[in-house]
Order: structure tokens, then C-alpha cells, then sequence
């Protein structure tokens, strides 16, 4: 019973992480209407970033770095966007499905091979928020994945305030829905593109700096995450912000049940991405548009 | 017709001699090294046109050509030193297992837009390199799998010469099947999805077929490439393979086989003898695939040919009709007016 809570609650906890990450995705998808191929290398800036930040900022709590980073990789995401994405949006591109596509593959290839190039191979981590682990009665989880799990939770809640509440997310629902009705009412399309891709990759980058700590960064640490995002939108439905939230938490659980339960201990860490991979196959084969996808794929 | 979908049906004549009298005569002149330079740089001429006549050609985005490449390599690998099975018997099933793979993968994803393989063949890849590493019982992890030789030769020449004849082979069953109906259909496909499928043209089983023949190009090149390099490892499948692969195709042109080809060994040969910059090599060629996407997407190299050979008024005809956004090739009159799409493709929306 308490290696269930124990895997319950590791579940849990990775998947508001990974939730937070899918939303940047989802976002991303439902206003440039783009499926960001270089979300990984995005979350990986961010970790770089939190590590850089905190190696000369030696004083400095290293939980304030991480909204650092992330607004760091979001003017980064600004700078893309207006160079190489906002040509698509004004018809200058032909096939701009597949250019969206390519050019987003393209800045992975790019960013990843850049990080080789400036860190090397080798795994860096910046310092731990806090040192130790939590006991929540039976169960034992390192207090820097808890720290991870509520800030996600707290961003995931300020955001989904800015989406319902504020003009900007009444804006950016107005465009998902209609481009052109949006901009018969005023609301410039080409605006809302950059700020929704700035919030995207700002939030792949802050999932990257809070999971730095646990798990180190290395050019290609963002393939995994980036990957378990595409499974959780196509899961919860392309475009569908409640989607993401479900689909990260039903992924969560089911690498940390999968990975928990497998029969042989020493290959089941390797297997937690497995599972995924069936779940998208599933996903595609029976219910196309997911949780709560909008419309048949 | 422009000349670019022009050059891809028929290859220019010239060029396409003089490159293949080239390949022919050059292991007279070239040092061991080089050779070993110019072999793995077909093995990845292979590749790249194979994921142009995919991408270029079908509109599908397939980031698994690797992985069907390393299902190639591992079957065959693993077939040859397990069950005894001579070489060419194990070349034939990595190939058809490499074919199986993509017919279960086309069938699952290509019913749906354009983005749902390219979403599901980026996981199918990184996992399936992750089982690879996992089961190192059977294929040794990373710690690389030994494969028996192809030949037992110290000069390479024959190696050399088995894989020009594979990238011969593969270019011209690739061009037999562009011209053939199965080319007109894919390309009515990407034109305009619905227009075709309205004409009666079962869309979902070419795209499945294309998928699958492409799928067992890159299982042949695997199969050859294990049997020459004789050790492989999970890292002929990273993502950033894949990239490699995809910047080559884009930087040679990927609506032209021969041109994706020629960027290959042309990217290939340019990585060796820049081997004093290191990691910085990839960078530069990473930020050459985003520029060439975005200012030259018909391709680098022929976008330099063209300036070089045909600058005409034709040319610039062409120029400016583009900056207008309209595709040229939807101009003129061939074989597909009768489904001519409107103005920007909308059928391959993701």
C-alpha cells in the first residue's frame, strides 16, 4: 500500500510538470496552429539558462532564477517567431504546413547541436532549491520535485486565470477560434502569434529549469520531455488546454504505475517511455481526437 | 511545369552522366580514407533522397527514417550472427522487416493530416533506439553490436562499389516511380488532398505505399551500412542523425532526388574536411537548414545552379511569382490542371 501512495504521488507530481510543459505545446498549437518541433530544445535553454544564471549569480536563491530563465527563452521564442514563423502567417510561404513543420525540426537540429558545440556532452545541474526530501506520511519525494510540482501548479492555475479572466487570454481564445473574425474585432493576429509562442516556450524552458536540479541537462535532455508532450496533446486532444492538463497527470501516473510495476526492476526505467508510445498508438487507433479534441483528426 | 518539378522526372542528363562516370572512376584516385569518406557519404545519399521523394514529393514528414534504417541494420545484424544466415539473406529481411515496420506505422498515422506522422515516427524513433539500449542482451546496448563483413578487403573498393550500386538502384527505382502513376497520384495528393480524393484517387493507400517503399530504402541502406562499418550502436538512431539527413535533403533541394543526393555527399565530404571546427560543423549546417527553409526552399544547391546556368528572364518570371506567394508549379499546364489546387495548398493544413 505505501509503494501504491508512493508511485501515486510521484505520478502526480511529474505530471503537473509535464502538464505545464504540454500546455506550452497546446498554447503554441492553438494559435499559430504549428506544432512546435523544437519544444525540447526549449525546455533544454531553460535548464541552461538556470544554470548559467546561477553560476554568476552565486548568491542568489535558485528558485527566483527560474522565471529568469524562462522569460530569457521567451524573448528568444519572440526573436524566431518574428523571423521565421510570422512570414508563414502572411501568406509569404508556400505550404506552410510543412514549412512549420521543417523549420521548427530545423531550429531543434540547431539549438541541439549549438549546446553541444558551447556545454559539451557533459550533464550540468544547477543547485538544488532545497536539500533533503519530504515525508508526506508513508510516502518519501525529494523536495525539489515537490518544489518543481507546485510552482508548476501555481503557473498552471496563473495561467489558465490569464486565458479565462484577463483580455489578453480573451484575445488569444478570440484567435484560436476565428483569425479573421478576431481581426475584424481588432485583435492583431500577428501580435498574438508571438506572445502565444513567447508563452509556450516560456513554459517548455521554466518545466526545463525547475527539472534541472533532478535531472541535469544535457544537449539532448529535451528529446524525452519534448516527445512526452507530443504523446500528451495527441492524448488529450489537439488544441484543448484541459486535455493537457489531464493528459499530463494520466501520462504521469502511468510511467510512475508502469515503471513501479515492471517485472524486471533494472529495465523498467527504460520502458517508462514505452509505455507512451503505446498509449499514442492506442490513442490514434480508437479515439483519434483524444479527451477532448475538437474534432476528428 | 518549372524546371524543378521538371529536373525531378527527368534528372538533368548531363550532370547526372558526368556524376555517375565520377562515382565510377574515383576509387583509382582516392586514398583508403577517402574512400571510406565518399561510401558513407552514399550510404547517407541513400537516405536524404529517399526522404526527399517522402517529403518532397508525398508532402508526408516522416522523423523516423532513421529508425527504419536501424530496423535495417539490427535485423539484419542480429539474423546474420544468430541464426547463420549468409549476408544477402539477412540484406533481404532487414529490408523486408524495415518494410513491415513502415506498413504498420503508415497504416496507423497516414489516415490522419500530414503532422500526426511526423508527431508519431519522432516518438517511434527515440523509443525504439531506447529498447535498443534496454535489451543489451540481445543487442549489446550501446556498448555496439558486431556485425560480420561484407567483404574481407583492406582497399574498400568493392564495399565501394556495392554501396554506389545500391544508391544507383534506389535512384532509379526512385525516379521509375515518380513518372509512373504512382508519382502523378502522390503529387495530385499534395497538391490538393481533397480534389484528388474526390477524383476517385484512394489517397490513404499511396501515401501507405510510398510510406512503405521509402521505409525499405533506408532498411537497405541500414543493412549495407552495418555490414560494412561491422559494429553497430544505438547512436546511428539519435534525433540528430535524423536532422543531419533532413538538412542535407533541404540544403540540396528536396523536391529533386539527384539534387538531395548530391547534398549528401556534398555535406558529407564538407563535415570531413572541417573536422578542425568539431562540434561547431553541425551548428553551422543546423543554422544552413532554418536559412535554406526560410529564403531557399526549393534548396541551396539549386538555388546556386540556378543562378549559375539559368539566369533568364524565365528565372526571374519564377522569382517574382513566388515572392507573390503563388506556387510556380501551379502555374503552366501538365498532366494535373484538371485538379488544379487554388492559390496556397491548403490540403496538407496540420
Amino acid at each position: 500500500m505505501d509503494y501504491f501512495l508512493t508511485l501515486l504521488v510521484t505520478g502526480l507530481v511529474m505530471g503537473i510538470i509535464y502538464a505545464l510543459m504540454a500546455l506550452g505545446l497546446t498554447l503554441i498549437f492553438s494559435i499559430l496552429n504549428v506544432i512546435n518541433f523544437a519544444h525540447g530544445e526549449f525546455y533544454m535553454l531553460g535548464g541552461y539558462a538556470a544554470y548559467l544564471l546561477l553560476e554568476i549569480f552565486t548568491g542568489i536563491h535558485p528558485l527566483l532564477m527560474v522565471p529568469v530563465a524562462g522569460i530569457l527563452v521567451a524573448v528568444l521564442g519572440v526573436l524566431f517567431e518574428m523571423v521565421f514563423l510570422r512570414p508563414m502567417h502572411e501568406e509569404q510561404i508556400a505550404r506552410p504546413a510543412e514549412y512549420a513543420v521543417l523549420v521548427t525540426f530545423g531550429l531543434s537540429f540547431f539549438l541541439q547541436n549549438l549546446a553541444l558545440a558551447l556545454f559539451g556532452p557533459y550533464p550540468h545541474a544547477p543547485r538544488s532549491f532545497f536539500e533533503g526530501s519530504l515525508r508526506l506520511g508513508p510516502v518519501i519525494v525529494s523536495a525539489d520535485r515537490v518544489t518543481a510540482s507546485i510552482l508548476s501548479l501555481v503557473l498552471l492555475g496563473l495561467l489558465l486565470l490569464v486565458i479565462n479572466k484577463t483580455w489578453l487570454g480573451k484575445a488569444l481564445r478570440a484567435v484560436s477560434q476565428d483569425k479573421q473574425a478576431a481581426a475584424v474585432v481588432g485583435i492583431n493576429p500577428h501580435i498574438m502569434n508571438t506572445v502565444a509562442f513567447a508563452m509556450g516556450v516560456g513554459l517548455a524552458a521554466v518545466a526545463g529549469a525547475l527539472l534541472a536540479p533532478v535531472f541535469s541537462i544535457t544537449p539532448d535532455v529535451g528529446a524525452v520531455p519534448a516527445i512526452r508532450s507530443y504523446i500528451i496533446i495527441v492524448l488529450g486532444g489537439m488544441g484543448s488546454i484541459p486535455g493537457s492538463i489531464l493528459g499530463g497527470l494520466v501520462i504521469g501516473l502511468v510511467e510512475s504505475f508502469g515503471a513501479g510495476y515492471f517485472p524486471d526492476p533494472s529495465r523498467a526505467l527504460n520502458y517508462k517511455t514505452v509505455f507512451g508510445l503505446v498509449i499514442f498508438a492506442l490513442v490514434l487507433l480508437f479515439r483519434p481526437r483524444g479527451f477532448f479534441g475538437r474534432k476528428e483528426a | 511545369m518549372n524546371q524543378i518539378t521538371d529536373s525531378l522526372r527527368r534528372p538533368p542528363v548531363l550532370i547526372t552522366l558526368a556524376a555517375a562516370v565520377i562515382a565510377l572512376i574515383l576509387p583509382l584516385f582516392l586514398q583508403t580514407y577517402w574512400l571510406h569518406v565518399i561510401i558513407i557519404a552514399y550510404f547517407y545519399a541513400i537516405l536524404a533522397s529517399s526522404w526527399a521523394l517522402l517529403a518532397g514529393y508525398g508532402g508526408q514528414f516522416s522523423f523516423g527514417h532513421m529508425a527504419f534504417m536501424a530496423i535495417g541494420a539490427y535485423t539484419s545484424g542480429l539474423l546474420t550472427l544468430h541464426l547463420d544466415i549468409p549476408i544477402v539473406g539477412g540484406i533481404i529481411l532487414g529490408t523486408l522487416a524495415a518494410g513491415v515496420a513502415g506498413l504498420a506505422i503508415g497504416a496507423l498515422t497516414l489516415r490522419f493530416k500530414a503532422a500526426y506522422l511526423a508527431l508519431f515516427t519522432i516518438a517511434f524513433s527515440e523509443i525504439l533506439r531506447t529498447l535498443i539500449r534496454a535489451e543489451a542482451q540481445i543487442t549489446r546496448g550501446d556498448r555496439g553490436l558486431r556485425v560480420e563483413p561484407l567483404f574481407n578487403s583492406l582497399t574498400r573498393i568493392p564495399e565501394y562499389y556495392v554501396m554506389l550500386a545500391v544508391l544507383f538502384a534506389s535512384l532509379i527505382f526512385m525516379y521509375w516511380l515518380v513518372q509512373s502513376r504512382v508519382g502523378l497520384f502522390l503529387r495530385a495528393v499534395r497538391e490538393d488532398e481533397e480534389a484528388a480524393a474526390a477524383r476517385g484517387v484512394d489517397v490513404v493507400r499511396y501515401k501507405i505505399l510510398t510510406f512503405v517503399l521509402t521505409s525499405m530504402i533506408a532498411g537497405l541502406a541500414g543493412t549495407i551500412f552495418a555490414h560494412y562499418i561491422t559494429i553497430i550502436t544505438p547512436n546511428i538512431m539519435v534525433i540528430p542523425q535524423m536532422g543531419l539527413v533532413i538538412a542535407m535533403a533541404i540544403i540540396g533541394g528536396v523536391e529533386s532526388l539527384v539534387a538531395a543526393a548530391i547534398g549528401a555527399v556534398i555535406v558529407q565530404i564538407a563535415l570531413e574536411l572541417l573536422r578542425e571546427f568539431g562540434a561547431w560543423r553541425l551548428v553551422i549546417f543546423g543554422a544552413l537548414l532554418v536559412l535554406t527553409l526560410r529564403f531557399a526552399r526549393d534548396g541551396l544547391l539549386i538555388m546556386i545552379f540556378q543562378r549559375l546556368f539559368r539566369t533568364g528572364p524565365r528565372a526571374e518570371l519564377r522569382q517574382s511569382a513566388e515572392e507573390e506567394g503563388i506556387r510556380a508549379d501551379q502555374e503552366g499546364e501538365d498532366e494535373l490542371t484538371e485538379m488544379e489546387a487554388p492559390l496556397t495548398s491548403t490540403g496538407q493544413e496540420s
